[in-house]
């Protein structure tokens, strides 16, 4: 009877991860199908395979420019939302900052704005101010928005965070720079990185925020994407969303090689 | 000898240096730069690779040319003083928005824009704002392999059979969708500004595949989702020789006129090259260049296209007397409400 339960239990459980595996997947698989059909529309079934939408996508200057400047501004914008919101973290979490609830939701603010209020607001600042909409812009925009998803992983990490470990190195004679470094970043570093990839994924994928503040001929890839769309529906979209998945895949699995994304599964 | 103090030296040290250091800026600032908003897609290839290249050389200046949209909320958000674009090129619906709020020149004279004397009437009219340097016919797109009668009229897409298989826009982001609905008012009420009647008919639409680019209703006629739909001509005679089972029809109550226009931004620092640019995108030669490389109707009375396309584009009097110019004006001082009703409408 017993066992029986368990099983109608395991089925259950294994159709449920089926079906949220399905609906996470199945977007990605239609997307791959679109992207080796030849036809120049989405039609099913597929009529053969082809690489000719990635053989133009690769081809295209438009994309490749717009996909280094995005891997460019992404990896920008991965170091110095990774600093300033790792930094905010720690000041907010150790500082003993007056009104630190107040600060932290500010610091968080502008995931509840509209992204593209936020990039429209840029957008008028750095027009007003005779800057015009020089590239450091853009990472300033895109790591406005990529800073909270740092500081809310460090600072979950330091919520559970044993400042007996900090005490202990300090009594034994290091000193505040050794703790910190020997000490504080080691075991903060789960939070910080996953935080740091969030931020990388954010600012590759960013789209309204940016839409106000790429240049002609400096557009990132959702933008020249986006425009792309409108005039030219083919499977070279599909080929460069297959890339762009591919790249994001990249970076978690190396991030995975180089330092053990396991140990942050936690998080 | 004069000996030349430490001071001194310094001095002429400093000066050559700055000398140095700014000239590449001098002789950048000398080359001037006209900022244009431009289409993207095939048009976009042709005016990269080669109209802004020779105006460019003509002109000895630079074309910064802007292809991401939304062109209107941007200029709009700068200074009209110091505007971003020299050059608005976009639709009459959003150039009529533009003018209302003071961010372009409502007409040019012939003295500013010499080819505009070369225009069929329709490009200056009183329905445009600066001009309309080339047109798209707004009227039917259909398969051919569906055993559809071809249609010949505006109310063929109404035919019952087509349920589930026609095709048309959202209305409140798209001048196509926004443009048939006053074709509608045409159809069944007064006229194009009989808003009433427009509602009743686009109702009896229903069920009517909706997208918001006419890009996407070109895809869902190739690939057969639709078998009729709101389309422009260019959208579907770029495919003519493709071997694709799809073509255009002209209805008999005439086609709506989808304007590309070129306005000039009156804070523009560069003003005689906005003009001169506007001029040049109305020349023979690149009017023939461009109509023929994206199916565009040229605006300009003597450009002589090849023969398969003068068969099709609206390029001579008797051809254009059936285009329709919608009031934008009108249309946009209501269109917070027509959105509303419209959404009301198609709900569900």
């Amino acid at each position: 009877m017993s066992a029986r339960r368990l099983d109608a239990g395991r089925v259950a459980y294994y159709t449920l991860n089926g079906a949220i595996l399905t609906f996470l997947l199945l977007p990605l698989a239609i997307v791959a199908v679109f992207a080796l059909n030849p036809t120049p529309y989405i039609s099913f079934p597929p009529v053969g395979v082809t690489l000719r939408w990635f053989e133009k996508f690769f081809a295209n200057e438009d994309f490749m420019r717009s996909l280094w400047l995005s891997l460019r501004v992404a990896a920008m914008v991965l170091v110095l939302s990774t600093v300033l919101g790792a930094m905010c973290a720690l000041a907010l979490a150790r500082g003993r900052l007056p009104g630190a609830g107040i600060l932290t939701a500010f610091f968080m603010s502008p995931l509840m704005l509209p992204a593209i209020l936020t990039g429209l607001a840029l957008f008028q600042v750095l027009l007003l101010s005779g800057v015009g909409r020089p590239v450091w812009g853009l990472v300033m925009g895109h790591t406005l928005v990529a800073v909270p998803y740092v500081l809310r992983t460090t600072l979950a990490v330091l919520a559970n965070f044993d400042t007996r470990v900090e005490e202990a190195a300090s009594s034994l004679g290091a000193s505040p720079v050794r703790v910190f470094f020997e000490v504080t970043l080691p075991l903060i570093r789960p939070g910080v990185i996953a935080g740091g990839i969030f931020a990388f994924i954010v600012s590759f994928d960013q789209f309204p925020i940016s839409l106000f503040l790429v240049l002609p001929k400096g557009e990132t890839l959702p933008v020249v994407l986006f425009n792309y769309m409108k005039f030219d529906l083919d499977g070279a979209i599909a080929a460069a969303s297959m890339v762009s998945i591919v790249m994001a895949l990249s970076v978690v699995l190396l991030l995975e090689r180089v330092i053990g994304l396991k140990a942050y599964v936690k998080l | 000898m004069t000996r030349l103090s430490r001071r001194a030296a310094l001095k002429v040290a400093a000066a050559s240096a700055v000398a140095t250091l700014a000239a590449p800026a001098i002789l950048h600032a000398q080359v001037k730069t006209v900022k244009i908003t431009t289409w993207g897609g095939k048009w976009g290839d042709i005016m990269k690779a080669s109209v802004l290249p020779a105006f460019e050389k003509e002109f000895k200046c630079t074309v910064s040319a802007d292809q991401a949209f939304p062109f209107l909320p941007k200029l709009q958000a700068s200074s009209k003083s110091d505007p971003l674009y020299d050059v608005l090129h976009t639709n009459s619906n959003e150039q009529w928005m533009a003018v209302n709020e003071g961010l372009v020149m409502p007409k040019f004279t012939p003295k500013e824009v010499p080819n505009i004397a070369d225009v069929y009437p329709y490009a200056v009219s009183d329905k445009i704002v600066g001009v309309s340097i080339f047109t798209s016919a707004i009227g039917l797109g259909y398969r051919t392999d569906k055993g559809l009668t071809p249609p010949k009229s505006w109310k063929d897409l109404a035919d019952r059979k087509l349920d589930g298989a026609r095709g048309g826009y959202l209305i409140p982001v798209n001048s196509l969708g926004q443009a048939h609905l006053m074709m509608l008012g045409k159809l069944y009420g007064k006229g194009m500004q009989d808003l009433d009647a427009a509602y009743k008919a686009l109702e009896q639409l229903k069920p009517i595949k909706m997208v918001d680019f006419t890009g996407q209703m070109e895809k869902m006629l190739l690939a057969g989702e639709v078998s009729m739909g709101i389309i422009h001509d260019s959208g579907v005679l770029r495919y003519e020789g493709q071997n694709q089972p799809v073509d255009f029809a002209i209805p008999s109550e005439g086609v709506m006129a989808l304007e590309q226009v070129l306005a000039v931004t009156p804070g523009s620092k560069v003003k005689e090259l906005a003009l001169a640019y506007v001029d040049f995108m109305l020349r023979p030669d690149i009017q023939k260049q461009l109509s023929e490389g994206v199916w565009y109707s040229p605006s300009n009375k003597k450009v002589k296209l090849d023969a398969k396309y003068d068969a099709r584009l609206f390029n001579t009097e008797e051809k254009v007397a059936k285009l329709i110019q919608p009031d934008w004006n009108w249309y946009n001082a209501r269109k917070d409400d027509i959105d509303a009703k419209v959404a009301r409408l198609l709900k569900g």
